[in-house]
C-alpha cells in the first residue's frame, strides 16, 4: 500500500504551526506506515489530530489579558474615529456592532499570527506583523460586506482611520507586553 | 520541595507512559502506551499532544528534539522526560490510587480482587495483579 503522497503531507504541514510541525508530521507518518491502509489512516488521523494541535498551540501562545487589552484598544480606535468624524453613525441600527467587526477579525489574525509564528524569530518589526496582517483581514472583511451585506460596512474614512489607530495601539501593546510565544513550545 | 499541581486521570496516564517508555518517550510511543493503559477506551493522538503541552507548561515534563530518522521521512522526534515535579505528582497519584484500592478491597473483599484478576488476565497485554 502506498503511503500518503508528498503533496498531501505538504498540505498537512501547512496547517500545523511551525513550532510543532516536524514532530507531528513525523508521528503521523510513522503511525500510518504500520496501518493496513496508510493513505486512509493518514487522512483520518491528520483530520483528528491537527485541529487539537492548533488549539493547543493557540492556548500556549495566547495571553488572555493581552488579548482583552487588544480588543479594547481596537474597539476604542474605531469608536474614537467614528465619534470624531461621523457621530450619527453610532446611533444608527447596529452602529456600535458594525464598529466591532474589523476589531474581531484583527484579533483573530493576531491570535493566529502568534500561533503560527516561527520560534526564535522575534524582533520588534515582527511584532507589527500581526496587527498589519489583521488590518489586511479587516479590509478584506469590509470588502466582503460591501459586496454582500452593504448595511454592515463602515464608512471608508472610519475604517482607514480606525484601522491605522488600531495598528498603532496594538503594535505598541505588543512591544510593551511581548506575546508568550518566544520559546519553541510556547510558554515554558 | 515545590508542591506538585494536582493532575487529572488522563494526565496521570500520560505521565505513567513517559515513565514507562524511559528514553524512548515520544509522541507515537507515548500514545501507544496510553492506549494500552486506558484500554478499552480509544485515545486520540491529538489528545496526547494537548496533554503533553499542558504538562510541559506545568513544568512536570521537559521536551527536546531528537535527530531525524528515515522511517519518519527524515523528521525528528520530540522526546519527553519527567521532571521532579512530574515525578512527585505521579507519586502522589499512585499513593491516592493505592488508598482507593485498599478502601475498596476492605469493603468488597478478596473475592472481588480474584474476580478482577481473572477479568484482567483475559485482556490483551495485561498481567494479573
Amino acid at each position: 500500500m502506498p503511503g500518503p503522497p508528498k503533496a498531501m503531507q505538504a498540505g498537512v504541514a501547512l496547517l500545523i504551526p511551525p513550532a510543532c510541525r516536524v514532530e507531528v508530521l513525523g508521528d503521523l507518518l510513522e503511525r500510518s506506515a504500520s496501518a493496513r491502509n496508510p493513505l486512509t489512516h493518514y487522512c483520518i488521523e491528520a483530520a483528528l489530530t491537527v485541529p487539537l494541535v492548533i488549539m493547543s498551540r493557540i492556548r500556549r501562545t495566547t495571553d488572555l489579558q493581552l488579548l482583552l487589552m487588544h480588543a479594547l484598544a481596537l474597539y476604542l480606535s474605531y469608536f474614537t474615529v467614528a465619534w470624531l468624524t461621523d457621530r450619527t453613525m453610532l446611533w444608527e441600527p447596529w452602529g456600535l456592532l458594525r464598529l466591532a467587526f474589523p476589531g474581531v477579525v484583527t484579533l483573530l489574525a493576531l491570535v493566529l499570527e502568534d500561533a503560527y509564528a516561527k520560534p526564535r524569530h522575534r524582533s520588534p518589526l515582527r511584532l507589527a506583523h500581526g496587527p498589519l496582517f489583521g488590518l489586511g483581514w479587516a479590509l478584506l472583511l469590509e470588502a466582503g460586506f460591501w459586496t454582500s451585506l452593504p448595511s454592515l460596512t463602515l464608512p471608508l474614512w472610519i475604517l482607514l482611520g480606525g484601522g491605522s489607530l488600531g495598528l498603532l495601539l496594538t503594535s505598541a501593546l505588543r512591544l510593551l507586553f511581548s506575546p508568550p510565544s518566544i520559546s519553541p513550545q510556547g510558554r515554558v | 520541595m515545590a508542591k506538585a499541581d494536582s493532575v487529572g486521570q488522563f494526565e496521570q496516564l500520560v505521565l505513567t507512559a513517559i515513565l514507562a517508555r524511559r528514553d524512548d518517550a515520544y509522541g507515537v510511543s507515548i500514545h501507544s502506551k496510553v492506549e494500552e493503559l486506558a484500554h478499552p477506551k480509544a485515545v486520540s493522538l491529538g489528545a496526547v499532544y494537548v496533554t503533553l503541552d499542558r504538562l510541559e507548561d506545568k513544568g512536570m515534563i521537559r521536551s527536546w528534539l531528537s535527530d531525524p530518522t528515515p522511517e519518519r521521512g527524515g523528521r525528528a522526534k520530540r522526546c519527553y522526560r519527567l521532571e521532579a515535579l512530574g515525578e512527585k505528582a505521579l507519586e502522589e497519584s499512585a499513593v491516592t490510587a493505592k488508598r482507593i484500592w485498599d478502601g475498596i478491597v476492605e469493603v468488597w473483599g478478596k473475592e472481588w480482587v480474584r474476580g478482577l484478576n481473572k477479568e484482567w488476565g483475559k485482556r490483551p497485554g495485561r498481567e494479573p495483579a
